[in-house]
């Protein structure tokens, strides 16, 4: 299968880390990178049931002239085959329409950090609304190039949770890296929770796959955050709540995004995975 | 909260099992209330600012108005909101025939806020396609929030537009007719029932917060045959001056963006400039709806030849406001042009003719404005219903009627793209139902391919081949490298019939020595249109997808036939 992952490239040297870590993503599971450089600070994704508008900030129009040569620097480095996409449909004339149809995207860093928190991401509620209708897992790149070497999924039970388990057991399969799953015993027990897998197709296979399962008490949420290798991916199911309901409710997504250094690799409520 | 979740879902569930025509006349006539609302909220607040404005547009330093005015609305749509300038109509005709009808949330006020500083300081622009856009954009966001699916989400979208247009004008028939005529393209059963009602929803809220609203009184004419005549000669007037009005707008804005100021520059260069002129000629400040109804009630008071020029000062003014960074739309501008040429021509004829027993100068403004919205928007029932509705005027529809068609038909001849649609069919993404480019472009490619074939290794001796052939139905037979599974080329029954036919070389040949490597291959990133021309200009009937080097699947013609017919009917059915 062609997985395609849409990076929509900076050029700046932030832009350049980001996208390094786009390429070793899809080198690690092979797919395939499409870069998109934009010429307007906006573009727009329709989705099954949104329009979802990305505003980017200036820094991705910065010197357009040597972005592509940048581009193809990266890639002839990561060798891996260049691909850009241009868009085709245009809004308005300075709105184009970017498909919803990638299998990944590289959610831009601009509307995924704040400037004063070099290093510390914010999810925000730019992010969150991608998430919630985005048909495909968002990566969340860290601020700089980190090769992962092992994936880690936060399993918590849900529906999303499910998804993001069955992704990061597609990524072990593809990748050959080992996977861990850390669940965070909030209602149940541990065998509440194993029994998930006795439910879906191939558990035999799904349980060579999974290298550990660690669990933790209900209090111990960052304990987890702590023991989860620095270099692994990880991968989480979210809702992408609106900002009453995070106000409301809290977000565990904004709290793991605020406390770790790996990359991010979420599954929204329309995500859906197969094996 | 579990009762609360509980009540909720069973009314959720009895409201979505109702009757799909049931359910979009309910959430329609929300649609249209909600339009009604926003577009009487516009226009109210730009009586009030207008109001409070005027006492300062004595002063000489007046004209830097309009120029705040366009710097803050440019502002506020390039950096709060995000979204261009211009009136957004072509946005919504192109969602509805490309995404289902789905809009932006912010595009339900951002549109508003934007043309109510630029109206309101006197730019030359109308508030009618910002009531349109966010009337859509209700629409569209409402049935977002109820899930639900493209075909009823257009109609909404309908519901919304209409809502609008019966709200500002207190014109319900003109909010059905230009959302079925302009947004949506089609005149279905289905559609029209919910929309109607909706753009009553949208004049019965307007009637309820501004009970003396009517933009424009009703003056009874007295038309008789003696008018036949010139409306026709007026009619040809207008069309050629709708031509020059389109066509300014767009050059105006191909020049402002071609200029290499910042936004704010061109909003505050063109915001001057139409004080200025606004000096000098007041009639093109703003929306210019008193000054129409001076000229339907026959007290307006100018010369010929200042008419003359305050026709080409207004058409200036709304296209420097428009294509200079200013926010709002052409639809009274195209009322306040068409009035301006209707006395004008009156004036003239009397003074050619001064014994010649005519309607009065009134009528003609009417036929002026009919004339022009005909022939800008290339909608004519649109401009007969408005004028006849927002005046009252039933004794003037046969020369409105002529008017209307003549001017639309003279424009469409000289100019066949009218304002709305004229971007849009540049982009090549003018796709209204049942139109081929619009059952292509809702073709998905990944739905065309037919996958399933069986891959060969090039390595493979032809006798094996030969076996695998006894018990395959393909007509084509990709070939692959071994070890990377890369597409090396295509076997095609007819090219190895002379292999076939001769066993001795069964066991001598292997397929990479008669695979076909030139054959023009497609790819997902394609458009169907593409694809087809490929096939077109090489004589193919099927054509390989590769992606990535991988063979993907085969797209043939008469998968595509049968799907465009699929597709054909169901855009064409009737309900």
């Amino acid at each position: 299968m062609n997985y395609t992952l849409l990076h929509i490239f900076r050029n700046t040297p932030f832009g350049r880390e980001t996208f390094l870590q786009s390429l070793y993503f899809c080198k690690t599971i092979h797919a395939y990178p499409v870069v998109y450089i934009p010429k307007t600070d906006k573009f727009l994704m329709y989705f099954p049931n949104d329009a979802v508008q990305i505003d980017l900030d200036n820094s991705y129009l910065f010197s357009p002239k040597t972005a592509k040569k940048h581009v193809l620097e990266l890639f002839d480095y990561m060798q891996i085959a260049p691909q850009f996409y241009m868009p085709k449909n245009f809004t308005a004339s300075s709105l184009p329409d970017i498909p919803a149809n990638f299998d990944y995207l590289c959610c831009p860093r601009s509307v995924s950090d704040l400037s004063s928190k070099i290093g510390l991401g914010h999810i925000g509620p730019k992010v969150r609304r991608i998430i919630k209708h985005a048909t495909f897992p968002v990566l969340i790149a860290s601020p700089v190039f980190k090769p992962w070497k092992s994936i880690s999924v936060f399993f918590g039970g849900s529906v999303n949770a499910m998804n993001a388990l069955r992704l990061g057991l597609k990524l072990a399969l593809s990748s050959g890296l080992p996977l861990d799953v850390f669940t965070l015993l909030e209602k149940k027990d541990e065998s509440y929770y194993e029994n998930f897998i006795e439910n879906q197709d191939f558990p035999e296979t799904i349980k060579q796959l999974i290298r550990q399962w660690h669990f933790y008490k209900k209090s111990q949420f960052d304990k987890m955050l702590y023991e989860v290798p620095h270099d692994s991916l990880i991968v989480l199911g979210a809702y992408g709540h609106g900002i009453i309901k995070e106000f409301l409710l809290g977000s565990k997504m904004e709290k793991i995004q605020s406390t770790v250094m790996n990359n991010l690799l979420i599954t929204g409520p329309y995500c859906s995975i197969s094996l | 909260m579990s009762k609360i979740k509980n009540w909720y879902m069973q009314i959720y569930h009895k409201l979505f099992h109702l009757d799909d025509r049931l359910l979009l006349i309910i959430v329609g006539s929300i649609a249209g209330m909600c339009s009604g609302l926003a577009a009487v909220a516009l226009r109210l607040s730009l009586e009030h600012v207008f109001e409070w404005l005027h006492p300062f547009r004595q002063y000489g330093w007046a004209f830097v108005l309009p120029a705040v005015g366009a710097v803050l609305s440019s502002f506020y749509l390039e950096k709060i909101a995000r979204e261009g300038a211009g009136h957004g109509v072509p946005e919504v005709i192109y969602s509805v025939s490309r995404y289902g009808g789905l809009l932006r949330f912010r595009s339900s006020y951002s549109r508003l806020i934007a043309s109510f500083l630029t109206i309101g300081s006197g730019g030359s622009a109308g508030p009618e396609a910002p009531v349109v856009m966010s009337g859509s954009a209700i629409g569209s966001n409402l049935a977002k929030f109820l899930g639900l699916n493209d075909r009823q989400r257009i109609t909404l979208v309908g519901c919304g537009t209409a809502g609008a247009i019966a709200a500002i004008f207190n014109a319900p028939i003109a909010g059905l007719v230009f959302s079925v005529e302009v947004i949506l393209g089609e005149w279905k059963f289905v559609n029209i029932i919910p929309i109607a009602i909706a753009a009553v929803a949208g004049t019965q809220v307007s009637h309820a917060i501004i009970p003396e609203q009517v933009i424009f009184n009703h003056i009874p004419f007295a038309v008789s045959y003696n008018d036949i005549f010139p409306s026709i000669c007026l009619a040809g007037v207008t069309a050629l001056i709708s031509i020059v009005f389109t066509k300014t707008l767009r050059q105006t804005k191909k020049i402002a963006q071609k200029t290499s100021l910042s936004f704010w520059s061109k909003a505050l260069l063109g915001g001057c400039t139409v004080g200025l002129i606004g000096i000098y000629m007041p009639v093109v400040l703003g929306e210019g709806y008193h000054f129409i109804q001076s000229m339907i009630s026959g007290t307006f008071s100018m010369g010929v030849f200042v008419i003359f020029v305050a026709v080409f000062a207004k058409i200036f003014a709304t296209a420097i406001t428009l294509g200079w960074g200013g926010s709002g739309g052409i639809f009274a501008p195209s009322l306040l042009i068409g009035s301006l040429i209707g006395i004008f021509f009156h004036k003239f004829i009397l003074l050619i003719f001064p014994n010649v027993e005519i309607a009065k100068e009134g009528a003609y403004a009417l036929f002026g404005m009919t004339g022009i919205i005909s022939g800008v928007m290339q909608a004519p029932l649109t401009g007969i219903f408005l004028i006849v509705e927002i005046t009252g005027g039933y004794e003037t529809i046969l020369p409105l009627i002529l008017v209307s068609s003549i001017s639309s038909t003279m424009s469409h001849y000289i100019e066949p793209a009218s304002f709305y649609f004229k971007e849009l069919i540049e982009r090549g993404q003018f796709l209204r139902p049942g139109t081929d480019e619009r059952i292509l472009a809702d073709l998905n490619l990944g739905e065309l391919i037919e996958t399933g074939y069986d891959t060969f290794s090039e390595n493979m001796v032809f006798r094996d081949f030969i076996e695998a052939l006894k018990s395959s139905n393909q007509n084509f037979f990709p070939v692959i490298e071994d070890d990377t599974g890369v597409y090396k080329g295509v076997i095609q029954i007819s090219a190895i019939r002379k292999y076939v036919l001769d066993p001795g070389v069964y066991d001598m040949i292997f397929l990479n020595q008669i695979m076909d490597t030139d054959v023009l291959t497609a790819s997902l990133e394609n458009g169907l249109q593409e694809v087809l021309d490929m096939m077109e200009n090489n004589n193919m009937d099927t054509i390989p997808v590769v992606e990535h080097e991988r063979f993907v699947g085969m797209i043939s013609k008469n998968r595509i036939l049968d799907l465009y017919r699929r597709e054909l009917i169901m855009q064409t059915s009737v309900y």
